[in-house]
């Protein structure tokens, strides 16, 4: 370290704070008081050591301190430019990985206020630094940083030099040194921009009251020319803006308040109040101005939706929500994730905004919905999944009231919402509930400030209109989609995105459902689900002959189907009391859907979930209808995989299990004996659970699926057919069998599950051996005649002579041939060599000559000089 | 043409086609990359004829099939035996070079015979002619040169000193010699030759006549290293002419005919051994005794020699001839391991890719190589099979259909002589499988299912499954059942849609090859429901003599533009229809087998109503009928019966009689639609 050319400047001191200002956490104080060891490097300090690296340069004269400082500044500038990032403090160099697993270096403003809690334990960041105790990492940083540095510096030098003094080329060199120069400024700016940012980032988070004017400066990088100064300048204005956004909404003065004189504080305050009020409008502005550009959509978006999450109550937050609805569907999955998430949290803690984001958020979707005609992406619609209603579970909600002692509140809150029609008993209850309310609702709004829970009432019905409208919206869409008006636009794709979110939010949200809509929404509901006849709205249009041909014309897949039949059963289960329908037309349907199944193309554990609902906790069908479907499960079973298979028999047995006297089709009664229904025989292909006489039947599938390949299938099927033996009114067969349900049946045996299973390496002990050799003319496979038929193809002596002369002759032809060739080569090569002869000869006769000339002159001149 | 002539041959053509000559020049490099160190592994060297000749196949049955999956997957069950095995094959060639000392008193009857000197016996003329063209260019060129030596003398020396540049014209014609060429045996060229001299005709007779006299007589070596010479001649003379010993074609084949014939019984009767006696046993005992140091010399010149043989003859029925009387004496083998690897190596390459004939010679060969040597060469002929089987079955298009089925049946032959051993390669092949269906269906990427859907996976998985068919029987195989039909699910469960029929189609006849073997019930017929819906839509042109008859034994995926055409209909519901059949015929005399044909034939009463094509109605209509007959023949009998469904036995029972008696239309209509589809799967 210590062997840099330069001056080595202490590193920076965070910046004085006042110790008053140190917030020591009780955490921090309980922890340091529990590990005292934590603190006893702090006693083995060399004071000496640190004060000498303080005070090191105070040799130097103030000036060149000074400049040495301005120039690190300087320095810090372009290197820190290649990292698109934030700058990075060096004090906090480690990086924060963010929840969608980027890694994020923390922004010095950020980093402050955590800082302050550390200097005052370790007596200044840098000592702990340079004595290397516990920051290792972090000085490694720095000196890689400064290597680079100074790297840098010597190639500028360097080229600088280059440029210089070649002066030919100078008008050339000029132009590309203004470049360069060009370019080094531009970083050089860009890295200021951001040191700046940092600084005012910083000012802003260590004392917003004071620095508050600065929010304009920061709004004015986000206008810069640079998109990478205004993703910056968007991202840290964010993280200043989510640090100090206050927890309550700020008002607008009245003039009357205006007009008012007020004391200093209060002026201050109102002043930091409209300040930021002023900056976050235009920022949001700019962010929706933003988002219609390509290069910023994603910056945008994801600072509305983190604003979102982090302020849903504050000012203007429908403008933001707008924004953030409107790309719920976008096609970009990263954008459309992050509003989804977004929009989901907000519908989670409602805490923060009081109900008011959600309502409004449901309405903007649900105009969404309508304006793109139910064309979106179903993750738009899945965020409903995620509201709350169930006020007995909405701890969040109730808290206040829970305090207040208010508990009874809940249920008013309730009633209305559900419009449920008063029964007398209820009515009388409601008129109690009323009298205490208002006894205790004066004391309440007194000392709560919560909105109150009439106004909750009221938002909440609000949201749930919202949300069955959009609901209702889109199974009127798909059932007037599957009229036969509109079939050749919509046949033969999946016309419907989001039915299936939507069907899903309908079995959720069931028990909430106004029994206005109830009628129209199960006749709905059953025309999806593939009803054909007997239902007012389609009597005349269809006339279908069989149910089989129903995916065709309603253009809706099994699943979906099934679906549609799961929620109307939940929609009957959480209103079993005031409604009396039969949905008998749901089981038909499921009846007749089973064979309609096809595995792999459609959901298996939507099957499940079907039979789980209809058949598996449905109480006690009735008897003709239990045998039918146990019937149709049986032979269901036999013709799917194992999974399905699992699914249908564990429905069976609780079929079984259930309904007693449906046990007599495990034994062979020769014609179903006394209980057999309306028809005697049994109709395999009949539509009608009723009419298919399947009392009449014996569940001979169990024998054949005893012998299942899959043994948790075999199983099943045996402890099913071992049912026989006990007695009408024994229910349980054996208690560790009712475990499973038909969905962890599904899952239990699907086929990813089966292929994990292990396979033992070792050989059974009950392998054949090597056969004996007397064996071995046995064939298994091979044709045996045809074997032996070769050894009688096999060509006779004479003939093999024959054939290898033959094979000799070509042999050495081809040998001879290649010789020849090989002569012939050479020949010709000699010659063509005969040229390179001749020339080579002329040559030296040439050479020869000249010599000899040469000499005859030598010997001329000699003469001459010598006579 | 080009196959039938050979290494050799093809060298020539290489060189001797004028149009050929040119690319030779830019082309040399390539051909010096072949000539890489020998010993690789016994399928990693390609032989290089062959190598050519697939080369084309793939290409074509890549423009076929336009599947290209089948290199992504090749290395995935390419090294489904894993590495251990990759064991190197060592030559012996080095320690020694092949020949015999020679007793100098047999006779070398030297006399004048020019009997067959004369050259009117020439081959095929083909050479012939080429051969005297050249000779005249020699003369005229020679000519040429005589009168440029004369007009100028120095002209001679000149050329002396370019002595060296001129040989190299020389060896251009014939420096693939050099790069292929074993260098041993170039050696062992020059060591010898001086002291050989040519045999003739009547020496050969005479040293035949010495041996069948005596075995012991030492004619035998020469004989045996006349019999190396000979299998040396196409290497060797090509451009040395100091191999003369052999310079009639007489002495050639009869040389070759001779040891090839006699070789087995000369050696077991020098070593006592009785033809027919259990060899393996006596060798044991003779391998330390004192006959064997004699005579295991010879035997390993005998080998080495018909090794090289092999390699060089090139007509299939030469091989064959080869291969038969090389068969006799497999039992020697035992001492050469390493000339027994070679030879597996041979005979491996002559199986995958020689003709009928001599594949099977071949192939009977290695199975008598894997069940009278030590089960070390059986692991070494099953795991060389396998490898080259999984390389080979890259592409299934009509042509090699044949072929693949044959290295199927005849590797299976193979592992079922020990099962013991191949059950240990059938796990861990299944297991590496199975993990490839594991890893695709948890990923979903298609470059993970393209692994799946090709030839080379499918022709592995069906090989296993044949496998475990043929031994599950005899064998506690239950474990590999198990797996294997997971495997299988797993397959289907992740290709859905039309298009993958094919895939299914035949994954449900594995099924029921399986549930056929093991008794347990395999529910098949939901594969085949997605084929049944398809039916109805044909949109294709309804005079179907102009499209070809479609295969769907020879694809996988079907390419977009046949999927709503009538061939492809009716192919699928034909294929369907016989899985059905399988199915149904398995469990026609079960109890249940009114409900299991219940959903089945309500589809496909279904899918008569819709379909439009006469002939699909037809052959639907008339499996429904059948199917009913055997369901309503089925419910009548079981009316009769009092046991209830739990009394497996009585269900064990029920209709067994029937079962072998009946020849009621239904049975007949599933046996003859059966056939009907082996035949229609056959190769034509």
């Amino acid at each position: 370290m210590g062997k840099r050319r330069k001056v080595i400047l202490p590193p920076e001191l965070p910046p004085e704070t006042p110790d008053e200002e140190f917030e020591i956490s009780d955490e921090d104080v309980e922890f340091f008081s529990e590990n005292r060891s934590f603190t006893n490097f702090l006693a083995s300090f060399d004071k000496k050591k640190i004060d000498k690296h303080v005070t090191r340069v105070a040799d130097k004269s103030e000036d060149e301190i000074e400049r040495l400082y301005e120039r690190r500044n300087r320095n810090n500038a372009p290197l820190d430019s290649r990292e698109n990032d934030l700058q990075v403090d060096p004090v906090d160099a480690l990086p924060i990985k963010t929840l969608d697993g980027k890694l994020q270096y923390r922004t010095t403003k950020n980093v402050r206020s955590e800082e302050g809690n550390v200097s005052t334990d370790l007596t200044g960041e840098e000592d702990g630094e340079k004595q290397g105790t516990n920051l290792i990492r972090l000085t490694k940083a720095e000196r890689n940083k400064k290597l680079k540095k100074e790297k840098k510096e010597a190639k500028k030098l360097k080229e600088d030099e280059d440029i210089a003094p070649n002066s030919p080329k100078e008008k050339l060199r000029s132009e590309v040194l203004k470049e360069v120069e060009e370019e080094i400024s531009a970083e050089e700016s860009f890295g200021a921009k951001k040191i700046k940012l940092a600084e005012i980032g910083m000012a802003l988070l260590e004392g917003p009251e004071a620095n508050i004017r600065s929010l304009k400066e920061l709004l004015d990088f986000c206008k810069d020319r640079d998109p990478q100064v205004v993703k910056l300048g968007l991202m840290s204005m964010l993280a200043v803006l989510k640090d100090i956004i206050p927890s309550y909404r700020i008002r607008e003065l009245t003039d009357k308040e205006l007009a008012m004189p007020v004391s200093e504080a209060v002026r201050k305050t109102r002043y930091y109040e409209y300040t930021l009020l002023r900056s976050y409008k235009s920022y949001l502005q700019k962010l929706i101005e933003l988002q219609k550009e390509a290069i910023f959509k994603l910056v945008a978006v994801r600072c509305m939706c983190t604003l979102l999450e982090a302020a849903p109550h504050f000012n203007l937050s429908e403008k933001l929500l707008a924004g953030t609805v409107r790309n719920i569907s976008s096609s970009d999955d990263v954008i459309r994730k992050l509003c989804c998430e977004a929009i989901k949290s907000l519908f989670k803690n409602e805490g923060k905004h009081g109900g008011e984001g959600t309502v409004r958020a449901v309405r903007l979707i649900a105009q969404l919905v309508k304006k793109h005609n139910c064309q979106l992406h179903p993750d738009s619609l899945e965020v409903f999944l995620s509201l709350r209603f169930d006020e007995d579970l909405g701890k969040h909600e109730n808290k206040a009231e829970e305090k207040n002692k208010f508990t009874k509140n809940k249920k008013g809150k309730q009633e209305p919402m559900k419009h449920l029609p008063p029964s007398e008993k209820k009515k009388s209850k409601q008129e109690l509930i009323a009298k205490t309310r208002g006894e205790v609702y004066a004391d309440y709004k007194a000392v709560s400030f919560a909105p109150d829970s009439e106004k909750r009432q009221r938002m909440q019905s609000d949201t749930l209109s919202a949300v069955f409208e959009t609901y209702f919206r889109i199974l009127k869409h798909a059932v007037d989609a599957s009229d036969p008006r509109f079939m050749s636009e919509t046949s033969g794709f999946h016309a419907q995105p989001l039915l299936a979110p939507c069907l899903e939010g309908l079995g959720k949200f069931s028990h909430l459902i106004d029994l206005d809509f109830m009628a129209d929404l199960m006749s709905c509901l059953k025309q999806l689900s593939g009803f054909s006849s007997g239902t007012h709205l389609q009597s005349k249009t269809f006339n279908v002959k069989n149910s089989d041909s129903n995916r065709s014309y309603n253009g809706l897949t099994v699943s979906e189907r099934l679906q549609c039949c799961i929620v109307a059963f939940k929609i009957m289960k959480s209103n079993l009391d005031a409604l009396n329908v039969d949905l008998q037309d749901f089981f038909m349907q499921l009846y007749n859907l089973l064979l309609e199944y096809r595995p792999y193309r459609d959901r298996g554990e939507v099957l499940a979930e079907a039979l789980k609902t209809m058949l598996w906790d449905g109480r006690q069908h009735d008897m003709q209808r239990a045998a039918a479907f146990i019937k149709r499960l049986a032979t269901f079973s036999l013709s799917f995989g194992s999974s399905e298979a699992m699914a249908a028999l564990a429905t069976l047995k609780q079929l079984l299990q259930k309904n007693t006297k449906c046990r007599s089709l495990l034994e062979n009664d020769a014609g179903g004996g006394s209980i057999s229904g309306l028809v005697v025989k049994y109709q395999p292909e009949a539509t009608d659970p009723y009419l298919s006489g399947a009392l009449a039947s014996v569940l001979w599938e169990l024998s054949l699926l005893s012998k299942h390949y899959n043994p948790s299938v075999s199983q099943m099927a045996s402890n099913i057919l071992s049912m026989t033996n006990l007695k009408p009114t024994q229910n349980i067969v054996n208690p560790s069998l009712i475990a499973l349900n038909p969905i962890q049946a599904f899952w239990e045996s699907t086929v990813q599950k089966e292929l994990l299973k292990p396979m033992n390496a070792k050989v059974p002990p009950s392998l054949k051996r090597k056969r004996k050799r007397e064996q071995d003319t046995e064939y298994y496979v091979l044709d045996p005649q045809k074997l032996r038929n070769i050894d009688s193809e096999v060509i006779g002596e004479e003939e093999v002579k024959l054939r290898f002369e033959e094979h000799f002759k070509v042999l050495r032809d081809i040998s001879e041939n290649e010789r020849f060739k090989g002569e012939l080569n050479r020949t010709l090569a000699s010659i063509s060599l005969y040229d390179e002869f001749k020339r080579e000869k002329l040559e030296k006769e040439r050479s020869v000559a000249l010599k000899s000339g040469k000499k005859k002159a030598k010997v001329l001149v000699k003469h001459s000089s010598s006579s | 043409m080009a196959k039938k002539l050979g290494k050799k041959a093809r060298k020539f053509a290489r060189k001797g086609l004028q149009t050929v000559q040119k690319q030779k020049r830019k082309q040399r490099t390539f051909f010096k990359k072949k000539s890489a160190p020998r010993g690789r592994g016994l399928n990693g060297e390609a032989p290089d004829e062959n190598e050519e000749n697939l080369n084309h196949e793939r290409n074509v049955s890549q423009l076929d099939q336009n599947v290209g999956g089948g290199h992504v997957f090749d290395k995935n069950i390419g090294n489904l035996l894993g590495e251990e095995d990759e064991v190197e094959l060592e030559d012996d060639f080095s320690d020694s070079d092949g020949y015999l000392s020679e007793d100098t008193e047999c006779p070398y009857i030297s006399e004048n015979e020019n009997e067959n000197i004369s050259r009117d016996d020439t081959a095929r003329g083909t050479f012939q002619e080429e051969n005297t063209e050249i000779k005249m260019q020699i003369a005229k060129q020679k000519k040429e040169l005589d009168k440029l030596l004369a007009k100028d003398k120095e002209f001679a020396k000149f050329l002396e000193s370019r002595r060296s540049q001129l040989e190299q014209y020389d060896r251009m014609v014939s420096d693939d010699e050099e790069v292929e060429g074993d260098e041993e045996e170039e050696e062992e060229e020059e060591q010898e030759e001086q002291t050989r001299q040519p045999v003739t005709q009547t020496t050969l007779d005479v040293w035949c006549w010495l041996v069948t006299e005596d075995p012991n007589s030492p004619a035998l070596r020469n004989l045996l290293n006349l019999y190396h010479n000979a299998s040396l001649f196409g290497v060797i003379t090509s451009r040395n002419e100091k191999s003369a010993q052999i310079v009639s074609h007489e002495v050639y084949s009869t040389v070759i005919n001779f040891v090839l014939c006699e070789a087995d019984g000369i050696f077991r009767a020098l070593l006592g051994v009785a033809e027919n006696s259990n060899a393996e046993r006596i060798l044991m005992k003779l391998k330390s005794s004192k006959e064997w140091l004699n005579v295991g010399p010879l035997v390993k010149s005998y080998f080495k020699s018909s090794i090289k043989l092999l390699n060089q003859v090139t007509d299939t029925m030469l091989l064959v001839f080869l291969l038969f009387r090389l068969m006799s004496s497999v039992v020697f083998l035992h001492a050469f391991s390493s000339l027994g690897r070679r030879l597996i190596k041979i005979l491996v390459r002559f199986w995958s890719t020689g003709e009928d004939q001599l594949s099977t010679s071949a192939f009977l060969l290695m199975k008598e190589v894997a069940s009278q040597l030590s089960s070390d060469y059986f692991n070494i002929c099953m795991k060389a099979m396998y490898r080259t089987f999984v390389a080979r079955c890259k592409f299934v298009d009509d042509s090699n259909l044949a072929r693949i089925d044959f290295m199927k049946s005849s590797f299976l032959e193979i592992t079922s002589l020990d099962v013991q051993q191949s059950y240990l390669v059938a796990v861990s092949s299944l297991q590496r499988l199975g993990d490839v269906v594991k890893h695709s269906s948890t990923t979903k990427k298609k470059e993970d299912l393209m692994k799946i859907n090709n030839w080379q996976y499918i022709n592995c998985l069906n090989l296993w499954v044949k496998f475990i068919c043929l031994n599950y029987k005899e064998n506690n195989l239950q474990q590999l059942f198990d797996k294997a039909v997971r495997v299988i699910f797993g397959v289907t469960s992740l290709f859905t849609g039309p298009r993958f029929l094919p895939l299914k189609l035949k994954c449900a006849q594995m099924l029921n090859d399986l549930s056929l073997t093991s008794g347990h019930f395999i529910p098949v017929s939901s594969l085949v429901f997605e084929c049944l819906d398809l039916t109805g839509v044909v949109t294709g042109k309804m005079d179907g003599d102009e499209e070809p008859r479609l295969k769907l034994s020879t694809l996988l995926k079907v390419p977009g533009n046949l999927l709503k055409s009538r061939r492809f209909q009716e192919e699928c519901v034909r294929s369907s229809v016989e899985v059905l059949c399988t199915h149904f015929s398995q469990w026609s005399f079960h109890v249940s087998l009114p409900e299991l044909s219940t959903i089945p034939l309500i589809l496909l009463k279904r899918c008569h109503e819709k379909a439009t094509v006469e002939s699909v109605r037809r052959l639907i209509k008339r499996f429904i009928d059948q199917a009913e007959q055997n369901r309503d023949f089925l419910q009548m009998k079981r009316d009769g019966v009092s046991f209830s469904p739990n009394d497996q036995t009585s269900i064990d029972n029920f209709l067994l009689l029937e079962k072998s008696n009946v020849k009621s239309s239904f049975t007949q209509f599933y046996a003859s639609m059966l056939q009907n589809s082996q035949i229609r799967n056959m190769v034509k």
